[in-house]
């Protein structure tokens, strides 16, 4: 099928995947525009949220071969430093000086980021480089570092779940269409994420990083033997990788709430989304992550009422074993990378 | 045969010394605590209190663990083959023996030696199939698919309502002379039985032409393979003799606990055994064995501790998450070659030293 | 001839436990074209790659102009103007020809500076300018590998391989190429095509089981069959 096919497999893979998802659910909501918009809009929300986290883990397995399990830590990290300096009496207490909530958020955000990134730089610098030719070890040093910042979370911050409207001071609102209530902020991830897919495709296209980055994932040497500071390269990578999964924490804050599940929750949906759409290939991880966003909401909504309340859970499983049995390395995966 | 004998006690005298130990060790912890190895009579019943019994338990975990920890050295530290779904036939076989003790209405002799049967039955089918979808996968690959399928089966028995989902169920039927309850000893020598098993059929294993190839496949698989192996079936029937002593210590872990749960598909016991063979010494024999040990040993003694600095007292279960981490990541960053590796390091510093003397 | 520009001194390189050099000595006078000549497996990549400092040396030195090179890390050996060829030519398939070109920038403008003379070169370039490498026929991603050492200054070229699996039209193509280069830079080249070889260079240097044996100008090598038959079995 691959020969034939050539090229576009993937791409076809995918849509046929989708447009499976697409047309169950509106079957599923009985012809229900609003219904079916629902789900929708929810499916692209959870696929932008997993594609903060997976771009990165994507990346920097791309380039530097390793598979961080500190990631979901990273994303965790962030919702709790967000909702830190979002709520009143936290270790940054910001509501004096921003008194109105909805200003206060994006400082918020933007001190998620910089832990995120301060929190990258010293792993990748302090302990993953000694590591670099030693890939299962790195596996289990990044494991401990989870383990570590769970803990470190746990010590500065109840490990009770908030959310929006306990704590976050933010007034949710909806806007009418077909008859149902769209959650405004839903949209504005969803939006926010496409702006980042579309932003770090032409990071990767059009600028010198990119080159190098995309030059690295398939020969870092030859990078470095045409007088490229490729560890230069990586830490810069690393750290972006690990802003941006802070970053996603803390948009996500304000639904999930800051919990320290987030960790291994999302780092197994997001290693999920990276494998099915091929190791190290961005392509892949993006549309990974909204696939497996619309299944999940597909799979939710499809399982209200029924006996099979499981299936949400392990669509992103599902998903992965069936395209792995179809593609052995992943949807944009080459057959040579491994 | 008597030269043959004392030909294996010298090689093996350490080892020899070790199960002997083993073997008088509950009679041993009674005999210096002043306590019972079979636990104090109430009436009729037997009640598990006293050290050596208390012991009895901490080992029979031990051992759990070691032959956890050594079925999934086999598969990574032997075959290069790096899985994340260890718990899935660890986790598994518990539910087998728990549904055929406590759902079947045999008679409990029967539904146990049936169960451990089926057990390990099962979960060795299971890994020869999953090795044949998946084992064409490679590296990273697989190691993720075998953590996916894993992860759906702890989630679908979060959820199973037969199993009673999250709760689990615990087991009342266990015959009376392995109940951990009453009789703990018979449970520790069996334990302590299959321990030594796993010990020597994997020593023998390697040390044969199959273990050979094993290596070979652990150093370069296409090397391996275009010298006219067929990895694939090495690759096989690695992960189906492993995923059948990983449903064995299933088995004594639901016996030890006699409680069924999704904990026990949970990814905590694909890491353990990974990180227990990684600090006790990737690829050696005793490596998984002293991880295991090791780091069980710390976490009955100190997690319970308290220390007393001035006035604050800090229990060490607080921070118990912290300290398994900075252990994890200090015997990555300064002994990556685990306990194993570090002493035979050490061993030939040593040697140099005291010839070069 | 004036000084070396590059010059190895008794190194010895190991690859994990394997001790792969045992003693290469190698010197590379300014404006020269020199060969490395050996047996498969002697040894010639793994030098090239120890002057890179890709396998790092553990004992000896290197001098690129007099300076000590060894111990420095890649991207810093070649800022300072060595340019690297390497064998099977590691071009980077999923870009672009221009974004392997580019890649291959020191400072900017780099390549607006030298395109011109690489499309001189390898007039085929332009054509497949905006192709994905991986597109390129063997002989052509070969030019592309050469093309990149070009786009900075470099002032000493080591290339390794070139004409490996090539059809012979192509392998005159890039001799003329190589040529040309070394007018304006040194070249360190490892050729097992003896034909080729002895055209190119002026001197020429052996390896044979990770050790240098002889040196010397090419003419005489031409002369002593005796030689060749020894460490290259080539008549
Ligand atoms: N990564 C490696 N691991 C082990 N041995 C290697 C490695 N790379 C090269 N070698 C060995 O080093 C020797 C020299 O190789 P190389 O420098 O590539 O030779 P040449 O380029 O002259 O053919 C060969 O015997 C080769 O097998
Ligand atoms: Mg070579």
């Amino acid at each position: 099928m691959a020969t034939t096919l050539g090229k576009n497999t993937p791409i076809l893979v995918m849509i046929a995947i989708i447009t499976g998802l697409l047309t169950f659910s509106f079957i599923n909501s009985n012809g229900d525009f609003g219904d079916f918009g629902i789900t929708v809009l929810s499916g692209l929300f959870q696929g932008m949220l997993l594609f903060l986290v997976a771009s990165g883990l994507s990346i920097i397995f791309g380039l530097m071969d390793v598979l961080t399990l500190a990631h979901g830590a990273y994303f965790m990290i962030g919702a709790y430093v967000a909702y830190d300096v979002q709520h009143p009496g936290g270790v940054i207490d910001l509501t004096a000086a921003i008194p109105d909530p909805n200003l206060r958020f994006p400082v918020a955000l933007i001190a998620a980021i910089l832990v995120g990134a301060g929190l990258g730089v010293i792993l990748e610098r302090g302990l993953l480089r000694p590591l670099y030719s030693r890939p299962i070890f790195q596996l289990v040093m990044t494991f401990g570092v989870s383990l570590v910042m769970v803990e470190i979370v746990k010590a500065i911050w109840d490990t009770t779940i908030y959310s929006w409207q306990d704590r976050f001071g933010l007034q949710e609102s909806f806007f009418e269409l077909f008859g149902q209530q769209f959650s405004v902020y839903r949209l504005f991830v969803v939006g926010i994420g496409f702006v980042l897919i579309i932003g770090i495709a032409l990071i990767l296209r059009r600028t010198r990083i990119g080159i190098i980055i995309r030059a690295g994932v398939e020969d870092r040497q030859m990078v470095e033997a045409l007088g490229i500071n490729v560890q230069l390269v990586f830490t810069v990578v690393f750290t972006l990788g690990c802003a941006v999964a802070a970053f996603g924490g803390g948009i996500a804050a304000p639904f999930l709430g800051a919990s320290n599940n987030l960790a291994t929750d999302f780092l197994l949906q997001a290693v999920a989304v990276v494998v099915l759409g091929g190791m190290g290939s961005y392509e892949g991880t993006a549309a990974g992550s909204i696939m497996v966003g619309l299944a999940i909401a597909v799979a939710q909504k499809a399982a209200i009422g029924t006996a099979f309340t499981v299936l949400p859970s392990i669509t992103p499983m599902l998903l992965l074993i069936l395209i792995l049995l179809l593609r052995p390395s992943g949807l944009f995966g080459s057959a040579h990378s491994s | 045969m008597t030269t043959r004998l004392i030909e294996n006690l010298r090689e093996n005298w350490l080892y020899w010394l070790i199960i002997l130990f083993l073997l008088a060790f509950p009679f041993l912890v009674a005999a210096q605590t002043g306590s019972s190895p079979f636990g104090e009579p109430r009436g009729d019943r037997m009640v598990m209190r006293g050290e050596s019994v208390r012991w009895q338990a901490v080992m029979i975990e031990i051992f759990i663990l070691a032959i956890l920890a050594m079925s999934y050295n086999l598969m990574f530290g032997f075959t290069g083959v790096l899985s994340f779904g260890h718990a899935l036939f660890f986790g598994l076989s518990g539910y087998i023996i728990g549904l055929m003790l406590e759902y079947t209405g045999l008679d409990n002799g029967i539904a146990l030696i049936l169960g451990i049967g089926l057990a390990i039955a099962i979960n060795g089918i299971l890994g020869l199939l999953i090795g044949l979808v998946s084992l064409r996968l490679k590296g990273v690959y697989f190691a993720i698919f075998t953590l996916a399928v894993a992860e759906m089966a702890f989630i679908f028995f979060g959820r199973f309502a037969l199993t009673r989902a999250e709760d689990g169920f615990t087991l009342t039927h266990v015959p009376i002379w392995l109940d951990a309850t009453q009789n703990r000893i018979t449970l520790y020598y069996v334990a302590l039985g299959m321990g030594i098993f796993t010990f020597f059929a994997i020593r023998r294993l390697i040390n044969s032409p199959t273990g050979a190839v094993f290596k070979a496949i652990r150093e370069n698989e296409d090397r391996a393979q275009s010298i006219g192996y067929n990895t694939l079936t090495f690759k096989l029937i690695a992960i189906t003799i492993a995923s059948m002593l990983a449903a064995s210590a299933g088995v004594l872990q639901v016996l030890l606990n006699k409680k069924v749960g999704p904990e026990l598909l949970g990814i905590g016991n694909t890491v353990d055994p990974l990180l227990m063979t990684i600090i006790g010494g990737i690829g050696s024999f005793t490596g998984p064995v002293i991880g295991a040990t090791g780091l069980h040993l710390l976490d009955t003694n100190i997690r319970e501790a308290t220390i007393t600095i001035g006035s604050t007292v800090l229990h060490v279960s607080d921070f118990w998450g912290l300290l398994l981490g900075a252990i994890f990541i200090l015997a990555v960053m300064v002994f990556p070659q685990g306990v194993v590796g570090t002493w035979i390091r050490l061993r030939m510093r040593w040697q140099k030293f005291t010839k070069s003397a | 001839m004036s000084a070396p520009v590059l010059e190895i001194r008794n190194i010895h390189t190991f690859i994990g436990q394997f001790h792969i050099l045992e003693g290469v000595n190698v010197s590379v006078p300014q404006g020269s074209i020199t060969v490395m000549l050996g047996r498969n497996g002697a040894g010639k990549t793994t030098t090239l790659k120890s002057v890179m400092g890709l396998t790092p040396p553990s004992q000896g030195a290197i001098l690129f102009e007099g300076k000590p090179i060894h111990g420095k890390r890649p991207y810093h050996i070649a800022q300072l103007g060595i340019g690297y060829v390497p064998e099977h030519r590691a071009i980077f398939k999923t870009l672009t020809v221009r974004e392997n070109l580019e890649l291959a920038e020191r400072q900017a403008h780099d390549l607006e500076k030298r395109i011109d003379f690489i499309f001189n070169l390898f007039p085929a370039m332009r054509q497949f300018y905006h192709y994905p490498a991986g597109n390129l026929s063997g002989g052509q991603q070969q030019m592309l590998a050469i093309a990149r050492v070009l786009v900075p200054e470099n002032r000493l070229l080591l290339i390794d391989e070139p004409s490996e699996g090539l059809a012979p039209v192509i392998i005159e193509e890039l001799m003329a190429a190589i040529q040309k280069l070394a007018e304006t830079s040194t070249v360190l080249l490892v050729e097992q095509n003896f034909r080729m070889a002895s055209r190119l260079a002026d001197r020429y240097v052996i390896l044979d089981d990770g050790q240098s044996r002889v040196e010397g100008v090419m003419p005489e090598l031409i002369k002593d069959e005796q030689l060749i038959q020894r460490y290259l079995g080539v008549a």
